[in-house]
């Protein structure tokens, strides 16, 4: 591993910038993101900063169950935002639809359909110490010596 | 000199630590916290009431595994509301503090199945009544169209049309939903939770 790698390495490891979607959930999951933003759980501490714009996020969380507003809008936000890139769905809600997905309901779960989803937190909705724990543990995987695995692709 | 100011305070020792090694909160949960249910390693019987009073769809299935029946959870459509670690009577599940609470306070749920008939559709071809085992227990001379001498039996015809006379016979096992024509009889769970104190 080269000098500058590591250095990157490190700085990614601090600085996860984070992009929230709300794909049509019930604003349960929103506010447990919104619980993390808090002083009791802090995310800032662990080098997390919420910007609503995709092209400046790392991990875009998506919450809902897919209405069909988003089916064409995801997949173009997903490729705005820069890699290397990651997603977490935040709920039950992308992974099966819960309560949402009943007969006669327009939802089109799973997210993972439409975007490559790289963690899912389940719950209902799941604790803000689960979604920072996801969120980290994503990032340093998927993050981790970007470049030379980029190399290694080629 | 005010650069130099605050140089000194940014190489102060205890500034240093606090800055670079900033104790972060512990990513733990309470102990209190509800949880996916955990088994317990309590023996099975495959009674279902976990999956009758769960609220999710596909959210618990009792599996066959090893000539042993578990129930297990799937993650995603689990919403930890709780009610199957309540709901059964082996203790097979576990999920924070709500066995506590269960045994401190006597918990318990008690249900009831209600047989309704829509008036308005049924046709009174006595498919029902016959199907019935709770009726034919009773009287098993009932005729093929539903009508029966006895006064006991659960639902018999009346006047052309099916009617319900001893609700809480029924056991639930919903052969009179599936033999009917036009789908105007259902059989209905309802739920009740009770405390010892107001048994």
């Amino acid at each position: 591993m080269s000098l500058l790698q590591s250095i990157k390495n490190g700085v990614r490891k601090r600085s996860i910038h984070v992009c929230y979607v709300n794909t049509g959930s019930c604003n349960g999951c929103d506010i447990e993101i919104l619980a993390c933003l808090s002083p009791r759980y802090d995310i800032e501490q662990y080098g997390i900063y919420v910007h609503n714009n995709p092209r400046e996020a790392d991990v875009i969380l998506v919450t809902g169950g897919m209405s069909p507003q988003w089916i064409d809008k995801l997949p173009d936000l997903f490729d705005r935002v820069p890699e290397p890139k990651a997603v977490v769905t935040i709920g039950n809600c992308p992974i099966s639809g819960c309560v949402f997905n009943r007969p006669g309901c327009v939802i089109d779960p799973p997210v993972s359909k439409y975007i490559p989803v790289t963690a899912a937190v389940p719950g209902c909705p799941p604790r803000p110490t689960e979604i920072i724990n996801a969120i980290l543990s994503a990032a340093d995987e998927l993050f981790k010596n970007h470049e030379e695995k980029k190399e290694a692709k080629k | 000199m005010s650069v130099l100011s605050y140089l000194k305070e940014f190489l102060r020792p205890s500034w240093l630590k606090s800055f670079f090694f900033a104790k972060t909160a512990p990513l733990e949960n309470p102990p209190y916290f509800r949880d996916f249910p955990q088994i317990t390693g309590n023996e099975c019987t495959n009674c279902l009431s976990c999956k009758m009073i769960c609220p999710c769809q596909g959210a618990i299935d009792v599996i066959q595994e090893n000539g042993k029946w578990m129930p297990y959870i799937t993650y995603g459509h689990c919403v930890r509301c709780g009610y199957c670690v309540e709901a059964c009577p082996e203790e097979v599940l576990t999920s924070g503090d709500i066995l506590d609470k269960k045994r401190l306070e006597g918990l318990e749920f008690i249900h009831e199945y209600k047989v309704i008939v829509d008036e308005e559709a049924c046709m009174g071809c006595g498919n029902c009544s016959t199907a019935c085992p709770a009726n034919r227990e009773i009287d098993p001379h009932i005729g093929a169209g539903g009508t029966a001498m006895s006064d006991d039996v659960l639902m018999r015809v009346e006047r052309g049309k099916n009617r319900v006379l001893h609700n809480d016979l029924c056991k639930g096992c919903k052969v009179c939903m599936d033999t009917c024509p036009n789908k105007s009889i259902h059989v209905v769970r309802t739920v009740q939770a009770v405390q010892e104190a107001y048994k």
